[in-house]
């Protein structure tokens, strides 16, 4: 699974950055061609629904999703063999 | 299935401001209206006026989108007419506790088995920034331009004692304790009340020293104090600041109610 925010949705409230608690979404530098400032993401394979979703078989944290106002934030699925980046937390 | 599923996606993006806290509030509805597992023709959404009242329209369900105050009224007449229908409110302050407060406070009493969902943002947002009945003692809007000079109704107070069987208040940073009071609400019979504190930043926050739209969360996150705390601090004989609202499920009782499905 993968984090991804939809920028035809999202109008920059930067509620996502205040309520991850891996500190995923920072704030965005440049606006977009609708003039909004999307916020970026930070190593997004630190979320723990991109990682365990799958093996636990339901929506884990979702914070993020539930908290966004517009609905902008989502999970897509990988394509078969994207390259994928392995996050390890200590 | 996910509460993106009930969502009139080509509807989307709503008209809400950037960063209003209505928008988390019927996610955090929708996922617990899923979890429940009911068919969306079974399900009716009702609403007044107001900005909060504009959800409906963005759910796939079939909805009544009725006049400033009524919606209570009208979500008795589907109730009573139909027991079969799973009926959900969205309501805001000034819609449920100033034009529509003689509904609310008889909906309570007959404890007729809806669910009702109150976006409380502490102003009229759609209108301008008039003051609500719920505006905060000293708050700046544009009819309390020297600060609010009235205390405030605590509308789960008012629904516990006009007789509601279930009432809990969250806030828009709460959104995963909103979702489970939302379902238990939804898994009561009788009249459920779920109070949402919210933020609008457009007429509230901006007005209020929140310059921007995480200040006025964090200000409802740190000013929420749960239950449990506040009984504590009661019993120690601590003083609740008048500026600290109570989180949490305030009421779960089993009074005889009207229009439960048999
Ligand atoms: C009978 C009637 N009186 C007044 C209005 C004007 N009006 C529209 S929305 C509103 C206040 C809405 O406040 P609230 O319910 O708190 O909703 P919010 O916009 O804050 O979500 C008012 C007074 C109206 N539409 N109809
Ligand atoms: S919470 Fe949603 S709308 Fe707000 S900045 Fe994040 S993705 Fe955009
Ligand atoms: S699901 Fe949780 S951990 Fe993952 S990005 Fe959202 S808030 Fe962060
Ligand atoms: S005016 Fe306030 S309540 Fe209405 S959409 Fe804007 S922020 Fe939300
Ligand atoms: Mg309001």
């Amino acid at each position: 699974m993968k984090l991804a925010i939809d920028e035809t949705r999202c109008k920059g409230c930067n509620l996502c950055i205040k309520v991850c608690p891996y500190k995923i979404f920072k704030e965005g530098k440049r606006p977009n061609r609708r003039g909004i400032v999307v916020p970026e993401l930070d190593r997004p394979e630190r979320c723990a629904n991109c990682r365990l979703q799958h093996l636990y078989g339901r929506r884990l944290c979702g914070v993020c999703e539930l908290t966004c106002p517009d609905q902008a934030i989502h999970w897509i699925e990988e394509q078969p063999y994207e390259p994928m980046k392995v996050a390890i937390e200590y | 299935m996910t509460f993106e599923d009930w969502f009139r996606t080509d509807r989307l993006p709503h008209i809400y401001c950037a960063g209003c806290g209505n928008g988390t509030i019927i996610n955090c509805t929708l996922s617990a209206v899923d979890q429940m597992g009911w068919k969306k023709d079974d399900t009716v959404f009702v609403s007044g006026i107001g900005c909060s009242s504009r959800a409906p329209g963005y759910i796939v369900t079939d909805s009544l989108h009725t006049t400033h105050g009524r919606a209570l009224a009208f979500a008795t007449g589907v109730k009573l007419a139909n027991p079969v229908l799973n009926v959900v409110v969205f309501t805001g302050d000034g819609d449920l506790a100033a034009i529509g407060g003689n509904h609310f406070i008889h909906a309570c009493r007959r404890n007729i088995d809806l669910t009702v969902v109150c976006m409380n943002n502490q102003i009229y947002g759609m209108t301008g920034g008039q003051g609500s009945p719920t505006t905060p003692w000293g708050c700046l809007s544009t009819t309390t331009p020297y600060g609010c000079a009235e205390p405030a109704f605590d509308l789960c107070e008012l629904a516990i004692a006009a007789g509601a069987n279930y009432v809990a208040r969250w806030t828009s940073y709460h959104v995963k304790e909103l979702e489970k009071a939302v379902k238990a609400g939804l898994e009561t019979p009788g009249f459920s009340f779920i109070e949402a504190m919210t933020q609008c930043p457009t007429n509230f926050g901006r007005r209020n020293k929140f310059k921007q739209v995480a200040d006025q969360v964090e200000y409802i996150k740190t000013h929420a104090l749960l239950r449990a705390k506040r009984d504590r601090m009661i019993e120690q004989g601590e003083k609740v600041p008048d500026d600290f609202f109570v989180i949490g499920e305030l009421m779960r009782r089993k009074r005889p109610a009207m229009g439960v499905k048999v």
